[in-house]
Parts: structure tokens; sequence; C-alpha cells
């Protein structure tokens, strides 16, 4: 039975969530390689969709459409990946530092990073420094990303980066800051690896910062 | 034999962008929002109180009934009147429908430098700088600080700034703070400054801002701080940045429902703790822009919103915080200009009461005076249209015309000598001849606006030298104090 992995890019840079989950059901069926579906089917879709997000010719919902997209696809996918197809591009934890209630710009880097194939762990708005140090033993990610949008706030990024070295896990972790108020000055001055501007730029920014590092 | 029946007079331009009806279904909107979605308060206290009051109360999230904020709305004051601290009557707000006073913003993390012009963060020397340059134009009718100092403990820029503005401004301020405690402190100071409780009560001399987080929630700092300044009868704002596509809906009616819904819970807990106390709601309405991910402060759809939203909340008898002469540019040029003066002139037009932002460039992540200085320009530009066209016998001048005749000038007439005063003089704009303008130095809008302003910073004292020297002496035992509570228990985060 022949299948059009094509077909499979092109939903997804629709943005159809049904319709790619479906198609997606369809390709595991025939005796197409799982590993094959998502490195020539979804992720090529999603790099057009960097592409074309990086030309200004797509916007955000749609991007994040597509993000969605990617997600449900790999739902259907992921139990049927070996443990080194899964999860190439690294693992993020994401977060928003405590007494900060603010999580629109957290939760749009968190399905960027879905829509390029991190895994992601989302920890949430409010999170104690704690939480951050936990979620990165738990879960090993490669990047951890936080965010704050208010200026008292901030402050406690420097915080949990302080409680990461005590720790001793600093060294294994890339992390990442973001949020209005956040400027790569203060980024650096705390000690973070890297800064976004935004949640658009957060996700090629890491990939560049990983893939140097490889 | 003069007086005449049915006779209308424009006192000034009628501008309107939604019918009553209109009004009404946005407004019935927010019932419905309040009643079955309800909004998250992150407040036990506020929560009690509301469930006392009826509400139903599920976890953190409130539902209110229609005839509590039908209820609220009764007893919200039709007029309420903010002093400057040295009693200059020219200087008061009044507090009522359709009339507006234009301001700079809160707390950007940056500012332009005025010696070098660059991009920098926001530092304590600029709070005093903005006051006083602030106290010298003419159409800013109160004060806010365009930034969040970034050289004092962390914790108390809210203190430190209203603590050196109110010293070199005495037009009224607009103040924030992250906490109770940095609202108590500037109360403290504004009693300081009014001579006493009980005349801070009858001569209130701030505004206080705080904000709900879009969508419908109240996080625990703002509504305590709203209940403080409730109790203490502080008119204080309470209102959202709505973001149109992000954390509201994209249609416009979508935005106008949610922003007025997570405003009226404040309105609630402060009719509801102290009835008659002055709230004034609004906020950012504008879109995000789906392209580059900003909030943006340039975006026509940030005046029709604003215009339609200031329609509804006086719809609700309430005063209206709204937003104008700001930009998405980085640095001054001719997009800063075209954004602040379309803005600026529908704001006017929609006679919102305070009107903020000012003075915002990179779409509300940079301060800068230049752009405050250039917009009082634009607000003066603005007030002439407000003012509209006065009819009458003496202005219609029939009598003038047929003096004058066919052929021949005015210039010579006394009906001219008596009304060309009124004809707006520019302080800014070019309306030189070519001869004359290249004469005195080829200067562009952006050289005038730079030596308008720095001739402020350097040659205008402001009231430093009227602040009594109690009221000095007590702010500055606040300020210690303030310091002391910090080192003692940090910064508070519920």
């Amino acid at each position: 039975m022949s299948f059009d992995l094509g077909k499979i890019s092109e939903t997804l840079v629709t943005g159809k969530v049904d319709d790619l989950k479906t198609l997606t059901g369809q390709a595991l069926e025939t005796d197409i390689k799982p590993g094959d579906i998502l490195n020539q089917g979804l992720l090529p879709g999603m790099d057009t969709v960097s592409q074309r997000w990086k030309a200004g010719d797509m916007f955000m919902p749609e991007v994040l459409r597509c993000a969605k997209a990617m997600g449900g696809a790999m739902e259907v996918l992921r139990p049927h990946l070996s443990e080194s197809e899964l999860g190439n591009a690294g693992t993020i934890v994401i977060g928003t530092v405590a007494g900060d209630l603010h999580d629109i710009g957290k939760d749009l880097a968190a399905m960027m990073f879905e829509g390029a194939g991190y895994n992601v762990i989302n920890i949430g708005i409010d999170q104690p420094n704690e939480a951050f140090v936990k979620a990165v033993k738990e879960h090993k990610p490669n990047v951890l990303g936080m965010s704050a949008l208010l200026t008292t706030t901030m402050p406690r990024m420097g915080e949990v980066i302080n409680s990461l070295k005590e720790a001793g896990i600093r060294d294994q972790v890339a992390v990442i800051l973001g949020g209005a108020p956040v400027t790569e000055e203060f980024a650096k001055e705390i000690g973070a690896d890297l800064y976004a501007p935004n949640a658009g730029s957060a996700v090629e920014i890491t990939k560049e910062y990983l893939e140097s590092k490889v | 034999m003069t007086n005449r029946t049915n006779y209308t007079i424009n006192e000034s331009p009628h501008f309107e962008i939604l019918s009553e009806d209109q009004k009404e279904k946005i407004f019935n909107g927010m019932m419905r929002t309040l009643q079955y979605t309800g909004a998250n308060v992150h407040h036990e206290k506020a929560r009690e109180l509301f469930k006392k009051h009826g509400c139903k109360v599920d976890g953190v999230r409130v539902y209110f009934p229609p005839e509590l904020i039908l209820k609220a709305l009764s007893t919200v004051p039709p007029v309420t009147e903010i002093f400057p601290w040295d009693g200059d009557e020219s200087k008061k707000i009044v507090v009522e429908k359709n009339r507006s006073y234009f301001g700079p913003g809160p707390t950007p993390p940056n500012f332009i430098d005025t010696d070098t012009l660059e991009r920098r963060p926001y530092l304590r020397k600029d709070a005093s700088l903005v006051a006083r340059v602030c106290d010298a134009l003419p159409n800013m009718g109160y004060v806010q600080s365009l930034g969040s100092i970034n050289d004092v403990t962390n914790g108390l820029a809210d203190v430190y700034e209203f603590a050196d503005m109110v010293r070199n401004t005495t037009t009224p301020i607009m103040s924030w703070s992250f906490t109770k405690d940095g609202c108590r402190d500037i109360h403290r100071m504004g009693i300081a400054m009014a001579g006493g409780e009980e005349e801070f009560r009858q001569r209130p001399n701030y505004i206080f801002y705080g904000e709900p987080i879009s969508p419908l929630v109240s996080d625990y700092h703002a509504i305590d701080k709203c209940m403080y300044c409730a109790e203490h009868r502080i008119p204080q704002v309470y209102s959202p940045c709505a973001i149109g596509g992000g954390t509201v809906p994209a249609t416009h009616a979508g935005q106008l429902v949610v922003a007025l819904s997570e405003s009226m819970v404040g309105v609630i807990a402060t009719q509801l703790i102290n009835p008659g106390t002055c709230v004034i709601i609004g906020g950012v309405q504008s879109i995000l822009d789906m392209r580059f991910s900003i909030y943006s402060y340039g975006a026509p759809e940030l005046s029709l919103l604003s215009a339609a939203h200031t329609e509804v909340v006086h719809y609700c008898g309430l005063p209206m915080y709204s937003t104008s002469g700001c930009t998405d540019t980085k640095k001054m040029d001719a997009q800063s200009a075209m954004e602040a003066s379309l803005s600026i002139n529908a704001a006017m037009m929609s006679g919102a009461n305070f009107v903020h932002d000012n003075g915002y460039t990179e779409s509300g992540i940079t301060g800068d005076i230049f752009q405050t200085v250039m917009d009082d320009e634009l607000i003066s530009m603005a007030r002439v249209i407000e003012k509209g066209i006065k009819i009458d016998p003496e202005t219609l001048a029939v009598d003038v015309i047929d003096n004058v005749g066919s052929g021949g000038h005015y210039l010579y007439e006394d009906h001219t000598m008596n009304w060309f005063m009124e004809h707006w003089r520019p302080t800014l704009m070019d309306r030189n001849s070519y001869e004359n303008w290249v004469e005195q130095g080829s200067k562009t809008m952006k050289d005038r606006i730079i030596e308008k302003t720095r001739d402020l910073i350097q040659n205008y004292e402001g009231p430093q030298n009227k602040v009594p020297a109690k009221a000095s002496e007590e702010i500055e035992k606040i300020l210690q104090e303030a310091e002391e509570r910090i080192k003692k228990e940090g910064v508070a985060h519920e």
C-alpha cells in the first residue's frame, strides 16, 4: 500500500487537527516506519510552517493551530516510536516564576516548542523556585525556560539559577528567559544562557544553541 | 422675540461609535459573563466579601449576580475632585463625564536617556525629571512616571517614585505599587502632602492605579490594593490591558465585554467596602499583532476600541481610563507622530476622563519624555477641535461682513482684533518661511522637541522649594521605614 508522506506535511501546514490525526493513523497501518512518518512527514511540515512564519506569510494563530495539529499527530505516533526516535529535538521544562500569574507568553512559547518536536513539560504559572529545580531533576531537560511579566518577580529567575547551582545541576541544562520586561542584559547579568525577545523566536534561538553544543 | 423653539446648540462636537442599543448589548454581555462564566479572585477575604453579598463561589472562581452589579453601579459617585497639593485651583481635576485629562503612563522598564537619546534602564533620577517636565507642560492634566525604577532596592521602585515625583510636581500623580505595603507607604506620603488624614479625605491629591489580568483574573495583590484604596477612599483605577486575539476575543465587541467584566470585579469590591468611593475603569484596549507578536500601541484599533470602551464605561456611569499618544516605533520619528496624532484626537473626541500612555514607545516597553512633549502639542491641537464652533450674532459677524463688503480685508477690523487671539498657536510646529527656517538652523521637528525638552529640564525648577519642610521630612522617614520593611520581610509575594 502506497502512502504519500507529503500529504501529511501538507495537512500539517493547513492546521487541520482532526485530519492530520486520521492521516497519521492511516500511515501507521501501512508498512511505513513510524520514524519516517515523523521525519519525512511531520517535521518537514513544521519546517515549512517555521519558514513561512519567518517570511511573514503565516500569522500566530495559524502557526499555533499547526503546532496543535502536530501535537495531536504525535499523540497517535508516540507509542510507536522508539526511545531514540522520540524527542530528537530535545526536552524543555517551562514555567512562570513565583508571584506571577501571567501566562500567555509562556504558553505561546510552550506551544511553539511542542510544534517544533520538543518534549515540553509546562509546569505552569506562579511556580516557586524549588518547583523548577525539582522538574529539572525529574525530567532532565536540555532546556529550562522561565518567564516573568512583573519587574518584581524577575529576580526570582536569578534565584532559580542559583538553586540549580546549589543542587549541582546547573551545567546539565541550558536556561532561556523570556517576558516583556526581561532584556538580554538582564539575562546575562543573572547567568542565563539564552534570551528570547518573543515566543516566536525562542525555538530558533534554542535550536541554534543546542546544535552549537553538539 | 429673539428666542426660538427647538433650536439646538452643539456646545462641542458629537462623536459616537456605539448606539444606546449597542452599548446595552455590551453591558448585558458583561452581566452574563460575570453571572455564568465568573471571574477568578485570588484573595480569600475578597471572595468572602463577595460570598456574603450573594455571589456563588467555587474555589477561586466567583459568580456575580446581576443585582449586585447594578447595586454597585448605583453608588459610584457622579463627580469626584482631585486637588493639587499646593491648592492651585487651575490644576484641580474634576472627574466627571466627558471631561478629559491627559498624562504619561506607568512602569515601562526602559527610558530614552535625555542626554544620549539612547534606550537604557529607567533610573530613579528619571522619575523627578518626568514629574518636573510634566509640571511645566500645560496639557498634562495628571502625571505618571513613564517607568519602573531599576536602581533602588528591589520592591521599592513604587515608593521612591512617588516620593520623588510628588516633590517635583503639583499636578496630581497617578501612582502604582507592587503590594499593599507600597500602597500604604504612598498613601502616608499623600497624607503628609495634604497635611493630615482628614485633609486628604476632603481634598485627595493623587489617584492610585491597579490592574486585573486578562482574561477575568484578579490576582492577590491587585484586589488587595483595590480594597485598601476603597477603605481609605483613595480615588483609584482598576483596569486591564486587554490583548485582542490573545487574552480577549479578536472581535472588538467580545473584547469590550471581557474588559468591562474584569474591571467590574474591582468596581463591585470598592462599592461593597466603601459605597461612593471613586473608581475608574477602562485600560489599554488594543490588539495582538499576529505577525510580530507584540501588543500594538500604535494600532488604529487602539483608538477605535478605546473610544467605544469610553462610551460603554460612561454608559455604566463610571469614569474612563483611556490610552493615547503612544507608539510601536523605537525612536522618535514620523511613525510616532502619526500614531500619537490619531489616538490623541480619538481619545479627546470620545471624552475619556484620564488618557494615559502619552510618552510610551516600543509598544509600552520604553518611556520617552520627548514623545510626551510632542504629545503635549498634539493634545493642545485636539483641544481646538474639542471646543467646537460658537454660533451667535457676535461670531456670525454679519455686520462686519457688510462693513467690509466684497474685496478688501478684515485685518483692520476691531472684530478681528477682538477674536484673532482665539486662534491656536503652535509651540513646536513649524510655520516659518523657508528663508527664516534656514536662517534659524533648518531645525526639524525632532530638533525642536529635543530643544524644548532640554530647555525645560535645565531651566524649569518645578515646585521643589514649595514643599513644606514637615512633609518632606515625613516622606524621608517613610522611605527609611520602607527600606527596613523590605530588609525584614523581603519582597512580598502571595
